[in-house]
C-alpha cells in the first residue's frame, strides 16, 4: 500500500471519529492532538480501529510509547501514515 | 474496541500478551492510555497477559452517577477479573488506582498475587500528609490558569468542589479552558464532574489503617522522588509486612508521565523478581 492510500484510509476513519472537533482537511501536517483536538485515549481507540480496518495487529504500543517520550506529546498524520506504511 | 459488561456497566478494556494475569489501574481523571504512553503495557505483555481498563466514569467506559469509592471500584476490578477469566492477578495501580488495587487485595486476598502502588495517597493515612503539596492539583491549577481560568485554592483538596467550579465557568472561560485541555478532555472532565467521583475519592470506604496494615502480599511502593506523598511512601515501607520502596528520579506525582523510562524499568525489574516465587507456588 502506498502512503497516499493509507492517508486516505486514516482521513476517512477520522472523519467519523467521535468527539472530533476539527472540520478542515486532514493532511500530512495535521496534528492529532493540537489540531484534531483528540486525546491519548482516542489514539488507543483509533489504533484499534486501524487494526480492525487492516485486519492485522500493528505495533501501536511502540508508537504510543514513543509519543509518551516526546516533548510535545503530539503526532502528525504524516508520521502516523509512515508508521502504518512501515508496519503493513 | 473491546468492551466488557461488569456490575451492570460497560467497561473499555485493552489486552495484550499471554501468561500470568496482570491488571493495570489508572488514577482519577486519567484513562488507560497512560499505560501505553509509559510503555508498561508493551513491556509487561512480554511476560504476562496484561489487561488495562478505563475506570467507571473515565475514558470510554460508562459513567454512572454514583459508586466511585475505592470499595465500589475494587468490586469492578474483581468483576473484570471474573469476566476475563483471571483467578488471580498482579495489580498495578497509579494514584487512586493504587488505592483501588490495595482495596481489592483487602476484599479478596486470595485473588491478588502482588501489588504495585504508584504514588497513592490513602484517605486513612491523611494525617501523614500536607496535602497542599499535592502536585497533581498544582499542575492542574497551572494548566487552568494558562487557559485563563483561575481555580480557587481554598478547596484545593476537594476534587468535588473543583469539578463544580469548572462546571460553572461562563461561556468565554469555558472556551478558553476547552482550548487548553482539548474538547474530549474537557467533556470527560465535565462528565466526571456530574458524578460523586470527587467526594467518593476522599472517603476510606472500609479501607481502614488496620486493614491496610494486614495486607500480606508482596508490595512495591513506587513513588516520585519529589512526590507530595513521600510520608505515605515511608509509612508503607516501614509498616507493611513485605513492602519494598523505590523512588523514581525527576518525578513528582506522575512518574509514569514525568519519567516513563525509569518508571517502567523499575516496574519491570520488580515484577520479574517475583517470578521465582510464582514457580514454587
Amino acid at each position: 500500500m502506498t502512503e497516499p492510500e493509507i492517508l486516505n484510509d486514516v482521513a476517512r476513519i477520522l472523519a467519523d471519529f467521535q468527539g472530533r472537533e476539527y472540520l478542515g482537511t486532514i493532511d500530512r501536517e495535521t496534528r492529532f492532538f493540537a489540531d484534531l483536538g483528540l486525546a491519548s485515549i482516542d489514539a488507543v481507540v483509533l489504533g484499534e480501529m486501524l487494526q480492525d480496518h487492516y485486519g492485522r495487529p500493528l505495533p501501536f504500543g511502540e508508537l504510543m510509547g514513543e509519543i509518551g517520550r516526546r516533548e510535545d506529546r503530539d503526532l502528525t498524520i504524516g508520521e502516523l501514515t509512515a508508521f502504518l506504511s512501515r508496519s503493513l | 474496541m473491546p468492551r466488557l459488561k461488569v456490575n451492570g456497566l460497560t467497561f473499555h478494556i485493552q489486552q495484550a500478551g499471554e501468561g500470568p494475569d496482570l491488571i493495570l489501574i489508572h488514577g482519577l481523571t486519567g484513562d488507560l492510555s497512560i499505560w501505553f504512553l509509559c510503555k508498561a503495557m508493551t513491556e509487561l505483555s512480554r511476560s504476562h497477559r496484561v489487561t488495562a481498563f478505563d475506570l467507571r466514569g473515565h475514558g470510554y467506559s460508562d459513567v454512572p452517577p454514583t459508586g466511585y469509592t475505592s470499595r465500589d471500584q475494587a468490586e469492578d476490578v474483581l468483576g473484570l477479573m471474573d469476566a476475563v477469566g483471571a483467578r488471580q492477578a498482579k495489580l498495578v495501580g497509579h494514584s487512586f488506582g493504587a488505592v483501588i488495587a490495595l482495596h481489592t487485595a483487602v476484599l479478596a486476598p486470595e485473588r491478588v498475587e502482588a501489588l504495585v502502588l504508584s504514588d497513592p495517597y490513602f484517605p486513612a493515612l491523611r494525617h501523614l500528609e500536607d496535602l497542599s503539596r499535592w502536585g497533581h492539583w498544582e499542575a492542574f491549577q497551572k494548566e487552568a490558569a494558562d487557559a485563563g481560568v483561575s481555580l480557587s485554592s481554598e478547596h484545593w483538596y476537594d476534587i468535588g468542589k473543583f469539578f463544580n467550579q469548572v462546571m460553572h465557568l461562563d461561556e468565554a472561560k469555558l472556551l478558553q479552558f476547552r482550548q487548553a485541555v482539548g474538547l474530549p478532555g474537557m467533556n470527560r472532565l465535565l462528565r466526571l464532574g456530574t458524578t460523586t467521583a470527587g467526594d467518593d475519592s476522599k472517603v476510606e470506604a472500609g479501607l481502614t489503617l488496620e486493614k491496610i496494615l494486614a495486607v500480606r502480599q508482596p508490595i512495591l511502593a513506587l513513588y516520585g522522588d519529589g512526590s507530595p506523598f513521600l510520608s505515605t511512601a515511608e509509612y508503607l515501607a516501614s509498616h507493611l509486612a513485605s513492602c519494598r520502596q523505590v523512588l523514581i528520579p525527576n518525578s513528582q506525582h506522575r512518574a509514569p508521565e514525568e519519567n516513563p523510562e525509569a518508571f517502567t524499568s523499575a516496574l519491570i525489574s520488580w515484577v520479574e523478581s517475583l517470578a521465582p516465587m510464582e514457580v514454587t507456588r
